[in-house]
């Protein structure tokens, strides 16, 4: 393979390849059209007389769209430049491929081009974890189209390809046997479609398939309605121009459609391998993106709705009222050897999905949503009650039922090692962590304002606000570590503090569980030297056992959490606290040219004067593309209030003037403005 | 519109599932939603037409033919798993053990109304901090 992965995609279909758009799987390598969380090509290389092509240059015109500008001789000194090839391709459900051949002598030329095709069909479980498949493998020509079938008993994915200009095709790919007059030129135009066909051929699958060609949508100037209808920026600070622009167009990248509600778009976790719906990353970017678009929330609210869980289901662990983790649609999950259709094992996306919902309606005034929703989110109010409260404290805890194939820790810091004790030690399951219980007390809060005012059942709000102060009541007292002054991550099996110091901490304040008096020790240590790197809060404290400043949970920095930590500590009114985490992470979003990954370091901003990234495979992540936006709005201080949105910035210093246009809600549009006066840079540097 | 309710064979777990949600009246985790699904029950020499409406959640059945939202075609082996909760629909559908035409949506909505897997407990024994430390030291 030579050079850097090109990625391209539209919805949940994407194209990676190198740089010359040559695609050359095996079974472990991540390259290949990818649909549906299938692999539907594994092969696709372009020849000219036997020999491959070189890249001149790669451009990514859009998200969806490449062009390649190749010639042929791979060396890397002699470059025969008296023919070029210009391979430009855009996807969806599937690719489409223009390639031109310009021929820059003064003779006519005749070429023998070939494309090598073929698929694997892998699932992206199987890409992951290098599995093998179980079905069988036909190919067949039908009308000068290639088809390539993959069956295990009712389960069929074929990948279509044609070819505008005529080619001699066989069962490993297509050639064009063409002549070029001097100086001219030749082209064909190539369609490559997914399609997964049900097996009553009256029936259509879920791919968009119109006769033999590829149905193209206008992406362009979808994109571009995207970005008008967004408020507009305008700032002192340049690079948060840059910023702002690079999330919009990330988001929009991001979006997804459901088969349920074709036509509306939710936030999809990252690209390009979670390019699917997670309640937990779905609901965050949401919330997230509010202020700017609430379509995304409106969409997340109805398709997480749609499958909240209804019975008890141990292999995925589902139960009544339980909102998804993650969906999939490739074989594995079929066929029931992964649990993703849906799986549920997340206890957090419950608790959230009542206070997206609640938020929602702040900023929209959509009260038709929320009376649509009410036994949706009444059954997610019954699930942190009813099957949660694992222990019978109250508390809501989880554990997995499914021990083969289900997560282990099912919060936002899901990797083994995340929950620990400051020794280091690992407690059992199950596990109570601390922010699940702010979440829960901010749901019963929020629920209460909806059924008082919306469903008109002031006693069940009376109920909900009994049940959230007694909470608020007992965790101030239990989950307290009183000689750190800091909440535990967690309550063991034995109802004891799990007592490292983490972020998690700014999410109790975001949740407004913590009590008042405790709020400015909370708020010390998020900006203290142990948590706090310069560039952000780190996800464990120095000095705890497991710190490790590129562990992934345990000491690297994640944008979307300190967005969150940054909004709690405005609702315990430390604003100048808040605009010092902003400050920090925009900052690293500047040197990461706009697009901040999942992760970074936690080294100290002194020693590495630069944010190292976490590698990681998955870039746009949608919870960190939707953190700058949520700063945007702590900074500016934007609260709905009413029908009126109140406006109270707190902004760093450099960043001089700032204004947000024709911000979207149930005022209509307004404008807010700032200018930056506190002086982060004493506590950033 | 008649609901279902004549004498069936009890062990047709098909026509048992249809008369207990028709018989339930108000179906609540289908919360608002109206729809018509038809469902096309074939057995390889012919096929049963079963017909679910819901309308505002309130569920009634039929066999005779009305205007059908969505059309659910399946084999009767895998209808009665998923009636008796062993097969997942979302998974029938992406392995393609059923198809439909028209609308997903009420489709999703079907789905809610079936049990859970037989076996599923909803519990399972807590595991210790030690066993956790044991399993990780040992791997």
């Amino acid at each position: 393979m030579s050079g850097e992965l090109v990625q391209i995609l539209e919805g949940n279909t994407f194209v990676v390849s190198d740089d010359r758009g040559d695609i050359e799987a095996s079974s472990t390598d991540p390259t290949g059209l990818f649909s549906f969380d299938t692999r539907f090509l594994s092969r696709w290389v372009l020849t000219v007389d036997g020999q491959r092509l070189n890249a001149l240059s790669t451009d990514d015109l859009a998200y969806f769209q490449t062009r390649f500008f190749l010639v042929p001789g791979t060396g890397t000194v002699y470059v025969d430049a008296k023919l070029s090839v210009i391979r430009q391709r855009e996807v969806a459900d599937g690719f489409h491929e223009e390639l031109r051949f310009l021929n820059h002598e003064d003779k006519p030329v005749d070429l023998e081009i070939r494309i090598d095709m073929a698929s694997d069909f892998a699932d992206l479980f199987q890409v992951k974890d290098a599995l093998k498949k179980q079905g069988s493998y036909q190919t067949r020509v039908v009308d000068g189209s290639l088809i390539l079938e993959y069956r295990r008993e009712t389960y069929v994915r074929e990948t279509w390809i044609s070819s505008s200009a005529p080619a001699t095709v066989n069962d490993k790919g297509m050639t064009f046997s063409v002549s070029i007059p001097p100086h001219g030129e030749w082209r064909t135009e190539l369609d490559v479609m997914a399609s997964m066909p049900s097996p009553d051929s009256a029936a259509e699958g879920p791919t968009r398939i119109r006769g033999k060609r590829l149905v193209r949508r206008d992406m362009a100037r979808g994109l571009e309605k995207w970005i008008q209808r967004a408020p507009r920026l305008e700032c002192d600070w340049e690079p948060l121009r840059v910023i702002y622009r690079r999330c919009l167009t990330d988001l929009a990248a991001l979006r997804f459609s459901t088969l349920t509600l074709p036509g509306r778009s939710l936030p999809a976790a990252g690209l390009p391998w979670f390019m699917t719906i997670f309640g937990r990353d779905s609901i965050f970017t949401s919330l997230q993106a509010l202020p700017f678009t609430s379509e995304l929330a409106a969409t997340t609210l109805l398709a997480l709705g749609e499958r909240q869980g209804t019975r008890i289901d141990d292999f995925r662990d589902e139960d009544p009222g339980r909102i998804l983790h993650e969906m999939r649609y490739g074989e594995m999950t079929a066929f029931e050897e992964r649990p993703h259709s849906p799986y549920y094992g997340c206890a957090d996306a419950t608790p959230l999905f009542v206070v997206l919902l609640d938020e929602y309606e702040r900023w929209t005034g959509d009260t038709k949503l929320v009376r649509h929703l009410e036994q949706s989110a009444r059954a997610a109010l019954r699930w942190i009650d009813e099957y949660a409260d694992l222990q019978g404290n109250g508390y809501i805890s989880y554990q997995r039922r499914n021990e083969e194939t289900g997560l282990e820790n099912q919060c936002w810091k899901d990797s083994w090692d995340s929950i620990s004790y400051r020794n280091g030690d690992l407690p059992g399951f199950p596990r109570a962590t601390c922010e699940l219980q702010g979440y829960a007390y901010d749901a019963k809060v929020r629920a209460a304002r909806l059924a008082r005012d919306i469903w008109r059942d002031p006693s069940f709000a009376d109920q909900l606000e009994k049940e959230a102060a007694d909470l608020k009541r007992r965790f101030n007292r239990e989950f307290w570590v009183k000689d750190g002054e800091y909440f535990a991550i967690a309550l063991d099996t034995d109802g004891r503090q799990v007592d490292s110091l983490t972020s998690n901490n700014g999410h109790l304040l975001w949740s407004g569980i913590v009590d008042k008096s405790k709020a400015r020790a909370v708020a010390k240590h998020l900006l203290g030297p142990r948590l706090f790197s310069g560039w952000g809060v780190r996800t464990l404290a120095e000095g705890d056992a497991r710190y490790n400043p590129i562990g992934y949970h345990v000491g690297t920095v994640w944008p979307f959490d300190n967005a969150f930590i940054a909004w709690g500590l405005r609702r315990y009114g430390f604003k100048e606290e808040a605009a010092c985490v902003a400050a920090g992470i925009m900052e690293a979003a500047e040197v990461f040219a706009g697009r901040l990954p999942e992760a970074f370091g936690g080294y100290s901003r002194a020693a590495t004067k630069y944010p190292v990234r976490y590698p990681t495979a998955c870039s746009p992540q949608a919870w960190s593309t939707g953190a700058p936006l949520l700063l945007l709005r702590t900074s500016l201080g934007l609260e709905p209030s009413g029908d009126n949105l109140i406006v109270d910035p707190a902004l760093p210093n450099w960043i001089g003037h700032l204004e947000l246009l024709d911000l979207p809600g149930r005022w209509q549009r307004v404008d807010a403005f700032g200018r930056g006066r506190v002086d982060t840079r004493k506590v950033t540097n | 519109m008649p609901t279902v309710k004549a004498a069936k064979p009890t062990e047709d777990p098909i026509s048992g599932f249809f008369d207990a949600l028709a018989g339930r009246g108000h179906e609540p985790t289908f919360g608002e939603d109206s729809a018509t699904l038809r469902f096309d029950v074939g057995d390889g020499t012919r096929i049963e037409r079963w017909y679910l409406t819901v309308t505002g959640g309130d569920v009634s059945v039929t066999r005779q033919n009305i205007r059908a939202d969505t059309i659910v075609r399946v084999q009767r082996s895998d209808f009665e798993a998923m009636v008796t909760g062993r097969l997942n629909v979302m998974a029938a559908l992406l392995r393609g053990a059923i198809a439909y035409e028209g609308s997903a949506a009420p489709l999703m909505m079907f789905q809610r109304s079936l049990p859970s897997p037989p076996g599923s407990k909803g519990r399972v024994p807590p595991i210790s901090g030690r066993a956790v430390m044991a399993q990780r030291t040992a791997t």
